[in-house]
């Protein structure tokens, strides 16, 4: 799998694909968003990576707790990395966006609030893993305080915007940016871009994996 | 509030609808064909993206096969 | 079944007993959030706006928590750790110390609050509501630390961790418990505010659902 070629070559085909689409594809003309609404398949994305490699660090801390195995810790670490960078990218372009519709780059947003928050957490992990010196306790402890996080993160980018306004579609607040949820024009580029971002995500995690293995063999020797 | 959301909803979904056609769009941009140039761009930074990760690719590929010796 | 639940009672009056044997560090516990109270009236000099005093009361709750609940782990001898290691579940342990912090906490909340309608002319019109606030806050605050306490206990006990590691957990939890307790002030309809109810249930019972789970790995050395 992390040496097949295939999913790879999809992930930068689909990358085209977004771009081409991105920029020369029908969009719904909405006041306010104008041609911004592109921004769908370029800043909404970032986010969608970030929580699927999320979801894969709190899957391999709950695999390194039943089977004790450091390469699952590995796995676990370079997702959180590559999420935070994922994140960053998502946080810098949602604020550009955000200035030019919203008219600030910071809004009291709960979505927003939730996305800071949860980069809060995962530098968190990131100190808890750096104060533990020991390979096996960093492991577990890391795993424990990761599944920990991921829940609560859950909570507050899942359900938490739910229960209030919010200047994010489909979340009260703004009904007229409502319409391109509905758009199937839309969503036909928007699903594709999701998926080539995540995979390139996994593919920059995977490398990382396979050079501190590299890493861990020259150790041994 | 929750009563003013709706009433305001439907305001802006009826208005929407109506000045579909008004709202400014780049539509000079790329009846000029402009865009094409901010595609291309694009797809060059892309492919430059790409051909980046599959050298590294191959590279951590040939440095494993190394290692396996 | 009834021997976990020996264990359980055992522990917590053995927690309350090692309370009151060396008192000073409950005293410093009370001198510490009275100060910080007493900082916060010097600061403002007048009467607050129920917004910025509600705030201003989770945010001296949120740090005399991390105070009181960061050494939680560490009072004990090592003899005795030891004895807990070999005898005890550690569900079990993780239960008796999450609840007695609740005692605790809820206990430092009440004199926090009367500390504060001391200093500042308190106008809350739904006390039945607030004090649900209170306990429902004391709860999730202090069972959120214990587990981070828990995990700083293996990563050498530094005690700035436990506040880099919980509070970013805390996030949900706080907004949510001081929009709840910010309802109960201005005596908002017990149908409105029952959503946050209903929220901070639900996140309280999967933050003790998720310490139980978890616990364990850290317990095993």
């Amino acid at each position: 799998m992390a040496r097949s070629w295939w999913w790879k070559i999809t992930a930068l085909v689909l990358l085209f694909f977004t771009y081409y689409e991105g920029f020369l594809g029908e969009i719904p003309r909405m006041p306010i968003l104008n041609e911004t609404i592109r921004n769908l398949y370029f800043h909404v994305t970032m986010w969608m990576a970030m929580l699927v490699l999320m979801i894969c660090n709190a899957f391999y801390g709950i695999l390194y707790l039943n089977k004790s195995d450091l390469y699952f810790d590995l796995v676990a670490d370079e997702c959180a990395r590559i999420a935070m960078v994922f994140g960053i990218a998502g946080l810098l372009t949602g604020m550009v966006w955000a200035n030019y519709t919203w008219g600030a780059p910071w809004v009291n947003d709960p979505q927003l609030n939730g996305t800071a928050a949860s980069l809060l957490i995962y530098a968190a992990y990131f100190i808890l893993r750096n104060a533990i010196p020991d390979d096996s306790k960093r492991a577990r402890l890391s795993a424990v305080y990761g599944i920990f996080a991921f829940v609560m993160m859950i909570v507050f980018i899942m359900v938490l915007p739910k229960m209030t306004d919010s200047l994010h579609p489909g979340k009260g607040g703004n009904p007229g940016f409502n319409k391109y949820d509905l758009d199937a024009n839309m969503r036909m580029v928007f699903y594709p871009a999701v998926i080539a971002w995540t995979l390139l995500g996994v593919w920059m995690m995977s490398l990382r994996v396979r050079i501190r293995k590299i890493e861990w063999k020259n150790e041994d020797q | 509030m929750k009563k003013n959301l709706t009433l305001l909803s439907i305001v802006m979904i009826s208005h929407s609808t109506a000045f579909a056609q008004e709202v400014e769009m780049a539509d000079t941009m790329r009846s000029e064909g402009k865009i094409y140039v901010v595609v291309a761009v694009a797809f060059i930074s892309l492919a430059i993206l790409s051909f980046y990760m599959i050298r590294i690719e191959r590279k951590v590929t040939k440095l494993e096969k190394e290692m396996k010796k | 079944m009834t021997t976990a639940l020996h264990q359980y009672f055992k522990l917590v009056r053995h927690e309350v007993r090692l309370e009151f044997k060396n008192y000073h560090a409950l005293t410093s516990l009370l001198v510490y959030s009275l100060a910080t109270i007493f900082i916060a009236y010097i600061s403002y000099r007048q009467s607050l706006d129920p917004i910025t005093w509600n705030a201003l009361f989770w945010i001296i709750m949120l740090f005399a928590a991390t105070n009181a609940i960061a050494r939680s782990f560490i009072q004990e001898s090592r003899g005795l750790q030891l004895f807990h290691y070999t005898f005890l579940n550690p569900a079990v342990v993780i239960l008796a110390k999450t609840t007695y912090n609740i005692l605790l906490l809820s206990v430092l909340g009440f004199i926090n609050l009367s500390a504060f309608s001391l200093f500042f002319s308190l106008s809350i019109h739904d006390w039945g509501q607030f004090t649900l606030g209170l306990l429902l806050g004391s709860f999730g605050l202090s069972a959120v630390l214990t587990l981070v306490s828990g995990i700083v206990s293996k990563a050498h006990n530094q005690a700035a961790l436990v506040a880099i590691l919980g509070f970013p957990l805390l996030f949900p939890l706080l907004i949510t418990i001081i929009k709840f307790s910010g309802n109960a002030i201005q005596g908002v309809e017990w149908a409105i505010n029952q959503p946050n109810f209903y929220l901070l249930i639900a996140l309280n019972s999967i933050i003790v659902v998720l310490s139980f789970l978890l616990f364990p790995y850290l317990w095993r050395d």
